[in-house]
């Protein structure tokens, strides 16, 4: 990782993202003096020493300023197009990096279970997994998705209305989970015939004992490179989820939401299509970027067999 | 060959089944859920619609009874929409050659620009053409296609008008419109697998030309492109073989959800899309049905052509 600048680009560019989406309030509050939900249909701002109305009497929002007020322009209700981008991005990447972190939580312990166990445990598990991965990801997302929205869930103590966002979090991780598995338990399968682990188990340490501290240390390496993939693979669900109206619901912004929300009014208003559309590109650019440095530090040989996991 | 083709058509057939269970259960038997109230006309509904619901779907049957009844329905393509759809199964098989074409084209786009570009990166790997193409080949991978045909459908279709912006022509009825309206669409979901698949194809010949058979081939005097084409070809494409039949086969659920949705193509996935912004229950579930049906075929069919490719997977697999 620190051999390769590509990785430490990469790395530095994805985090300057991250704290620029964790300032969106900031932003918000400071700088263009909104809220992503605020309207101002009415309202003037001034360019270039001019009092311009937001959207025109035509109903054409204006476009990019480049200064604090729109500074990328608004959109047909008058609001900030960048504070909504800040906003948006920042719910795509934490519905995907709460979906990545979900499906690490269900598929690190099916993994182990199938690998170290093998057996029967193995075999219901894999076949599962093989059910969940015949089908696409997205048609599963948007399936469970629909389920969820028309019943809400209402498991136990956990409520979740059917407008949340744990919604989503909750299908992309889900789907996901195959993606996750199934290389782990390939890995565990071969680790459990190591002398270590051997030696571990004549000595009598408890199986729970075995996979915490004997296998999962050999697991990271791994995780670390499939995190970054499965984030690129979450995003994109989320947007294409979204923008089928099966993800984040329209209000809220989210990239899927804004790249919608654009598409019918570009021929007049390009920069409502432009602006999330690059900036999810940028996103999936440096993940993608990320996840191949991280891959030739850790993984430089390809035995893991980590090429492309692509969901969508 | 005909014992693993048949093995595999099994094993797609019980995987279609358990796929439809798992849809019947997302459905109808998620906790705090009655499908009455739904088949009942959701909030509109009142008790004697949803007690009409219950009567009419037998919603107090044991659920064995129910899930049968339901596949009975789907496969019969009696499922009932609220919003006037008259045969679901009928729309689907109408829709079925617009997804198809959609499919292929993307699907030829992409491989044989794999295949093609590939191929000049292994002839002159390590020189400026191979590092040229590899690294648009990352950017390209890196371009969701969903932003790529919202970007031609907005720009290149809608606004400048180069190309229909909306509906399909059969390729029977005439074959260049048929092109015409398919041409963004194809470039919109086959460029970013065409991007993946040149870095695949690269990688997998690489490997393929340091092979003793090639080396013996080219010391035996045989011309570079029969070593190519008879040797490393052959042997190398295997493994992108193999993605291409998952992508491809897993792109009736995928991609052609929102390439038809953005395009205005009447394909199943625009279909799906649109009986999902319904909320409308029955049809939502038959139309998952049949994607998975299609979808798990099409992955069969891939697995025996590539059997049927390659003698030695054919061996492997049937004996596992």
């Amino acid at each position: 990782m620190r051999r390769d600048r590509g990785a430490l680009v990469f790395a530095a560019v994805f985090t300057v993202i991250v704290l620029a989406l964790l300032a969106a309030p900031l932003y918000a509050s400071e700088i263009a003096d909104t809220t992503p939900a605020d309207n101002h249909l009415t309202d003037t701002t001034v360019v270039d020493g001019k009092r311009v109305d937001v959207v025109g009497l035509d109903s054409i929002p204006i476009g990019p300023t480049w200064q604090g007020n729109y500074f990328l322009g608004a959109d047909y209700n008058g609001r900030d197009l960048m504070v909504r981008l800040l906003y948006g991005a920042r719910t795509s990447i934490v519905v995907g990096v709460g979906a990545v972190l979900l499906s690490f939580l269900l598929g690190i312990p099916l993994a182990l279970a199938a690998g170290y166990r093998r057996g029967r445990t193995d075999a219901v598990i894999s076949r599962l997994f093989d059910v969940l991965w015949s089908f696409p990801a997205l048609l599963l997302g948007v399936l469970l998705s629909t389920a969820l929205t028309l019943h809400g869930v209402d498991i136990g103590p956990v409520s979740v209305g059917s407008g949340s966002r744990l919604i989503p979090i909750f299908v992309i991780g889900l789907v996901y989970v195959p993606y996750i598995a199934r290389p782990l338990r390939g890995q565990v399968l071969a680790l459990r015939e190591q002398p270590f682990v051997e030696a571990a188990r004549a000595s009598g340490m408890r199986v729970s004992a075995v996979m915490r501290s004997e296998l999962m240390p050999h697991l990271w390496g791994t995780l670390l490179v499939l995190a970054p993939i499965l984030l690129v693979n979450a995003v994109a669900l989320e947007v294409a989820l979204s923008f089928l109206g099966a993800g984040i619901n329209p209000p809220e912004p989210s990239l899927g939401t804004l790249i919608e929300d654009g598409l019918t009014k570009a021929a007049s208003s390009p920069h409502l299509l432009l602006v999330p559309s690059i900036a999810l590109v940028v996103i999936v650019l440096t993940l993608n970027g990320l996840a191949e440095g991280l891959r030739r530090a850790l993984d430089p040989h390809g035995v893991l067999g980590l090429g492309l996991v692509r969901g969508e | 060959m005909i014992i693993f083709a048949a093995r595999r058509l099994l094993a797609a057939l019980l995987t279609a089944l358990a796929a439809s269970i798992l849809a019947f259960i997302l459905f109808w038997t998620v906790p705090n859920v009655d499908p009455a109230f739904w088949l009942g006309g959701g909030q509109k509904g009142n008790n004697a619609s949803r007690a009409l619901a219950t009567e009419k779907y037998g919603l107090d049957d044991p659920l064995p009874v129910q899930y049968v009844r339901l596949m009975e329905n789907i496969l019969n393509g009696k499922v009932d929409c609220f919003y006037g759809c008259a045969n679901l199964r009928e729309a689907f098989l109408q829709a079925l050659p617009v997804t198809i074409s959609l499919v292929l084209g993307a699907a030829l786009l992409s491989v044989g620009l794999g295949i093609w570009l590939g191929l000049i990166c292994v002839r002159h790997r390590g020189r400026w053409p191979d590092r040229l193409i590899t690294g648009a080949a990352a950017a390209v991978y890196s371009l969701p296609s969903i932003v790529l045909a919202a970007l031609l459908w907005a720009f290149v279709a809608h606004k400048w008008g180069v190309f229909p912006d909306e509906g399909y022509v059969p390729l029977r009825d005439n074959p260049f419109e048929w092109a015409r309206h398919l041409i963004l669409p194809w470039i919109a979901a086959g460029l970013p697998f065409a991007g993946a698949y040149v870095l695949v194809v690269r990688a997998s010949l690489l490997s393929a030309v340091n092979e003793d058979w090639v080396r013996t081939a080219r010391a035996k005097g045989m011309s570079e492109r029969r070593v190519i084409r008879r040797h490393v070809l052959r042997t190398g494409l295997i493994p992108p073989v193999n993605i291409w039949g998952l992508d491809f086969s897993h792109a009736f659920g995928g991609f052609a959800l929102y390439v038809e949705t953005i395009f205005g193509l009447p394909g199943v996935g625009s279909l799906t899309a649109d009986t999902i912004g319904t909320f409308d229950l029955p049809p939502v579930v038959a139309l998952a049905i049949y994607l998975a049906i299609v979808v798990v075929f099409a992955s069969a069919l891939v697995d025996i052509a590539v059997a049927w490719l390659d003698p030695r997977i054919r061996r492997a697999r049937a004996t596992t």
